[in-house]
């Protein structure tokens, strides 16, 4: 087959599905042939299409093999793998013996999180030490099983291993889903967390576009594993383990020296009686410092602004 | 002392009264350009989602230098608060304390009497002319109570930044050092310094940026700028309006009892001018007489 962009290359090209909605079907390809998948092609991924002019398209599915064949098992490419670390991790659709979770459908699937990604110039990337990073290979590890290639593969694209997106691009991914108050309800989680982490030092740096801040992934994600193996702050996997949090920390990246203690800092600490009430009723006290002291002094300019205008007049007695 | 800083300087015919020696106003310009500058710094953060920080931000040299920024010119107000403490406790110790020790009078007594009395610590004159402003303000009288050297909002302003310095203070120096005080206190009160840092730092440029200001350089008595801040003496019109008591003893004291001005009667404005600018035209026309009576004066004393 090929040439489908004999026709996606117009701009124009679109038209209204069953729902009503707009589908705008034009692929940019200056675009595309920056991205992570430029070297896939189209039918790669949109495997039902086999004859043109085609039907409507199914939804591309990730976990398809494509033509490219990974080299060090010289097999099709799928990325089936990070399927089964997504099933065990919190974001899996099923529960531990396999049934369905209650509300599996706000579970995210791949293309909640991922685009179709251009590659970034290394200028991008987060503080940059010589050597391997772990959080790079645990990347690796998902689909690739030989250590040796791994290291080798790494040196080869390692513009690649390194963070692709901005910590606020990141909040904002995972704001996505959590900071949706609906979603957060039915879940029993304790914060809309992009929000609270906006609130921190760390995300506000991030917010005026500081790209060496921490974002959830660095705290969330073990070191040496991929995204894809999050767990609850319950699971004792999890690097958000009440007895895991104090290495998260004082990584050398970020605070090394730091106490366990400094881990208790709340990140996600709202201004909410019930989630917080220390921080509630503290936030309130200076709220009514700062209105007890400013409304008596701005009543008292406005007054004096008014009294301005009328210098001598009294209603009581004149000075003589 | 006073052979350096004359209670009453003259120029153009026009009386100025000595509030602020060279000392007082360059503590105070440090303490205004460093409170300016960390504002600047700082709410970039604090409202770091609004679409005017960034740009703001990048003016300090955005997420690279600004917080740098921040930090050294904390540190600086932080020297000049130490500063200040240092002053105001040798300065209090050679001007009261030291000559009640020369007369053998040095008891707990006495000592907390002296500081009590200090003109900078509130009294109940200060609630009284409070009062009296708002009765003033609210025209049930149309005399303005008689501030004495320094009056409440003189006192206010110095006690609230006091204060202010001293919790963002200690606070910043939590925040900066985190790693080294959760050795000791536990992290979640790194929150806690959060947002004490930040709050009180909106209270105090609020307070300083809007009646400070409105108070020493916008209200219509010294639109557009009041200059004691740089000159440390203060125009006798202003002298009238928010120290009369302490402007009619400074007049006896230079021996000038018979050029006292009335009381400034409300303010000059549009709207009613005939009260108050006879006694300015008066005290132009005695100049050369009343700079005669200073010289005298400042002999005498």
């Amino acid at each position: 087959m090929g040439n489908c962009l004999l026709c996606h290359k117009y701009p124009g090209l679109s038209r209204v599905d069953e729902a009503g909605r707009m589908k705008l079907m034009f692929v940019n390809e200056d675009i595309f042939n920056k991205s992570v998948h430029s070297k896939v092609k189209c039918e790669g991924c949109h495997t039902d299409i086999t004859k043109i002019p085609h039907d409507p398209a199914k939804p591309v599915d990730c976990l398809t093999e494509c033509h490219i064949v990974e080299p060090t098992s010289e097999q099709k490419f799928s990325h089936k793998e990070v399927e089964k670390f997504l099933n065990n991790s919190v974001h899996s659709k099923i529960d531990e013996k396999g049934r369905p979770k209650q509300f599996s459908e706000d579970m995210p699937s791949c293309k909640d999180c991922h685009d179709n990604p251009l590659f970034r110039p290394l200028a991008f990337v987060k503080k940059v030490r010589p050597g391997i990073a772990e959080d790079a290979m645990g990347r690796c590890r998902v689909c690739h099983k030989k250590e040796d290639f791994i290291f080798r593969f790494y040196n080869h694209i390692t513009t690649r291993m390194h963070k692709s997106r901005s910590p606020l691009n990141i909040a904002q991914a995972c704001g996505k889903c959590h900071d949706d108050p609906e979603l957060v309800a039915r879940h029993n989680l304790k914060t809309k967390a992009g929000y609270s982490y906006s609130e921190t030092f760390h995300g506000k740096a991030a917010n005026l576009l500081d790209e060496s801040v921490p974002d959830c992934l660095d705290c969330h994600v073990v070191k040496g594993k991929s995204v894809h193996q999050m767990y609850g702050n319950d699971d004792p996997r999890s690097s958000t383990y009440p007895a895991n949090r104090g290495n998260i920390c004082n990584s050398v990246d970020c605070h090394p020296g730091a106490s366990v203690k400094f881990a208790n800092y709340k990140v996600h600490a709202e201004y909410s009686k019930e989630q917080s009430p220390v921080i509630y009723w503290f936030t309130t006290f200076f709220i009514i410092l700062t209105g007890g002291t400013l409304l008596p002094l701005m009543g008292i300019m406005f007054l004096d602004l008014l009294r301005r205008l009328f210098p001598n007049a009294t209603i009581m007695r004149r000075r003589k | 002392m006073s052979e350096k800083y004359p209670p009453i300087k003259i120029v153009n015919g026009k009386k100025y009264f000595y509030r602020f020696n060279l000392n007082q106003r360059i503590q105070h310009i440090i303490l205004a350009a460093t409170v300016i500058i960390l504002v600047l710094t700082g709410m970039p953060l604090k409202f770091s989602g609004k679409p005017w920080a960034p740009y703001l931000y990048a003016m300090f040299g955005g997420i690279d230098v600004a917080p740098m920024v921040h930090k050294i010119t904390g540190a600086i107000m932080l020297v000049l608060f130490v500063y200040h403490v240092y002053w105001l406790i040798t300065t209090i110790y050679h001007n009261h304390l030291l000559p009640l020790k020369r007369e053998g009078k040095l008891t707990f007594g006495n000592v907390v009497r002296v500081l009590l009395r200090l003109p900078m610590v509130p009294n109940m004159k200060d609630a009284r002319d409070i009062a009296g402003l708002i009765k003033y303000l609210l025209f049930f009288t149309n005399e303005r109570p008689a501030g004495d050297e320094y009056t409440w909002k003189e006192k206010f302003d110095y006690w609230a930044p006091f204060w202010g310095i001293f919790v963002i203070g200690i606070t910043g120096i939590i925040i900066w050092n985190k790693e080294f005080f959760t050795q000791v206190i536990p992290g979640d009160a790194i929150n806690l310094c959060f947002i004490a840092h930040s709050d009180e730092a909106l209270l105090a440029a609020l307070f300083l940026f809007i009646w400070h200001w409105y108070n020493v350089h916008f209200s219509t008595s010294v639109f557009p700028m009041g200059t004691v801040f740089i000159t440390g003496y203060l125009p006798e019109e202003l002298m009238r309006e928010e120290h009369y008591e302490h402007y009619v003893r400074v007049m006896k004291e230079m021996g000038l009892e018979d050029e006292i001005l009335p009381p400034h009667g409300g303010h000059s404005s549009p709207c009613d001018s005939d009260d108050g600018d006879g006694g300015l035209q008066a005290s132009a026309e005695d100049g050369p007489q009343a700079e005669n009576k200073i010289q005298q004066g400042g002999t005498a004393a």
